[in-house]
């Protein structure tokens, strides 16, 4: 697809996984690595683009699990911005975070300007049950709310995907070592932000032991994901089992 | 209007209202669609959960007075995971229906258990839905994404989605029959504690094994002394225990966040100043 042909998509893919229709399905579609999965059928380029969204995830792994749906960052501006211009310019993952972030960070503004408008709508619908008009509120809570999204999600990413290429690619050119370097330093700490912040939601101090378990269980024993995620299934499962005697007793 | 409703309510049919489980599962998928869409920072969800009692509240009253009273019972204050939510759309349901069969139930009474419900509800609904089955699953996935496969993208986006909605479809049924009494109880019961137990146990396992495999800082410095011997500090450190610098890093943002709460921002940019620094100075 042509870059005109893939802003466009990407705006459009913006605004729609954004606009949260469908609670989980949405909150599926704004994480990079699935971003990742249609820009690569777009592209053309699947293998750089999944590469790519994959270490943009585990940046945002975290982030998206803040309680009360209070996004620090926006995982969809920086992942339809940095995965189309990454794989564009031949950018590595490291490098394609580092020009993620001030997005991830501007999506934050964007959201807020997003819940101000939506007050609108509450009072429109306010009206609407003074006169028992259903269908009133039905359009408030889906239909305006959507075609303002439009407006203020899609040019921000059109924009920058169709103007940002060439920038982009021109940046990978001057890159000194040293900067180049220290992206890779932030690429490699920056999930450890993601993993933070879910400790912190879960937030209890007592079952930390099975943060190291986990971690030891991949320094030590070279165990993959899935492996891991079975063993803490059964043990967890154990575990249960015995505070259920010690309740009954 | 008052004494209006008055009146229509002594002259009820006698035949009672009730709803249909389709009805209740069309509920479900309009707070489902919309859970976030028209959320705005004045009465974050009141807008959805008005819109998704519509079919409902459509079913059992009949004047434009009535239908025009409950929906505005429903555009006050509402809040809350908008997965495990579905539990409280079915109370507010089961209440609804009671209402219009001529129980005695004030608005008060709907809007106190919903209200009353919605934070421990949503601590649950964080805890997890979003704390751990969401890391979860992308997590799982995340090793085929690194190695430029779109299974890593596209199981998440089937399995995720599957699994909440189930977990939704579940609860608003059950939120309707089983009524207010028995929700209190379940939410306060052992059986929902030990849900949140499993699921923590699982995600911070999955998380540290995860940060084991991403968070990647090692240092290059070394020492050399006169003696042709040299100290590498990398090496001094993987003697005591590998990965002791990612860990670290973890840790530093954990107590960070901690103490001084979500600054995210601020925590961004020191990474990003810390990257450039000790790329400069040859620290990591």
């Amino acid at each position: 697809m042509s870059v005109l042909g893939v802003a466009i998509f990407m705006g459009c893919y913006y605004w729609f996984s954004r606009l949260r229709l469908g609670y989980t399905i949405s909150s599926a579609l704004l994480q990079p690595v699935t971003i990742a999965v249609f820009v690569g059928l777009i592209t053309g380029d699947m293998k750089n683009a999944m590469m790519i969204g994959a270490a943009l995830q585990l940046v945002y792994l975290g982030v998206t699990s803040t309680p009360g749906g209070n996004v620090p960052s926006d995982p969809a501006l920086a992942g339809c911005i940095a995965i189309p211009l990454g794989v564009a310019a031949g950018m590595n993952p490291q490098t394609a975070i580092a020009l993620a972030i001030p997005f991830g960070v501007l999506g934050v503004f964007v959201d807020q300007l997003r819940r101000t408008t939506n007050s609108i709508w509450v009072h429109m619908a306010d009206k609407y049950a003074e006169k028992a008009d259903t269908k009133g509120i039905m359009r408030a809570a889906f239909l305006y709310p959507s075609i303002m999204g439009f407006l203020i999600r899609f040019p921000i990413v059109f924009i920058i995907d169709y103007f940002g290429v060439s920038v982009a690619q021109k940046l990978i050119e001057v890159l000194p070592e040293w900067l180049s370097h220290s992206f890779e330093i932030m690429g490699g700490i920056l999930p450890a932000l993601g993993f933070a912040i879910t400790l912190t939601v879960i937030g209890k101090k007592n079952l930390i032991p099975f943060f190291i378990v986990g971690f030891f269980a991949v320094m030590y024993l070279g165990l993959d994901t899935m492996a891991v995620a079975i063993f803490a299934t059964c043990a967890a499962l154990l575990l249960n089992l015995f505070r259920l005697k010690e309740e009954e007793a | 209007m008052e004494e209006k409703m008055m009146n229509q309510e002594i002259t009820q049919p006698t035949e009672p209202k009730k709803l249909k489980k389709r009805d209740i599962t069309k509920s479900m998928w309009i707070y489902y669609a919309g859970a976030e869409l028209s959320n705005s920072y004045e009465r974050l969800q009141s807008l959805v959960f008005c819109a998704s009692m519509t079919p409902v509240l459509k079913k059992l009253y009949s004047t434009d007075e009535e239908l025009s009273a409950a929906l505005k019972r429903h555009l006050v204050f509402f809040n809350t995971e908008g997965i495990l939510g579905a539990i409280i759309q079915g109370i507010a349901i089961s209440m609804e229906e009671q209402k219009a069969n001529g129980e005695d139930i004030s608005d008060d009474t709907i809007t106190g258990i919903k209200t009353g419900l919605m934070g421990p509800v949503a601590g649950m609904g964080d805890a997890i839905i979003w704390a751990a089955i969401m890391p979860i699953i992308f997590s799982i996935f995340l090793p085929f994404a690194s190695n430029g496969s779109p299974i890593g993208g596209i199981m998440p986006l089937i399995l995720y989605p599957l699994l909440t909605i189930l977990i939704s479809y579940f609860l608003i049924h059950n939120g309707y029959t089983l009524g207010k009494k028995s929700i209190v109880s379940l939410l306060h019961g052992g059986r929902m504690k030990n849900i949140i137990f499993t699921a923590n146990i699982i995600g911070l396992t999955m998380m540290g094994a995860l940060s084991a495999s991403y968070v990647n800082l090692s240092t290059p410095l070394q020492f050399s002394f006169s003696g042709g011997s040299e100290i590498i500090i990398q090496d001094v450190l993987d003697m005591i225990a590998p990965g002791l610098l990612p860990l670290a890093a973890v840790f530093i943002i954990y107590f960070y966040l901690k103490k001084r709460g979500p600054r995210y921002n601020r925590i961004l940019l020191t990474v990003v100043i810390v990257a450039i620094i000790t790329s400069l100075l040859g620290i990591f």
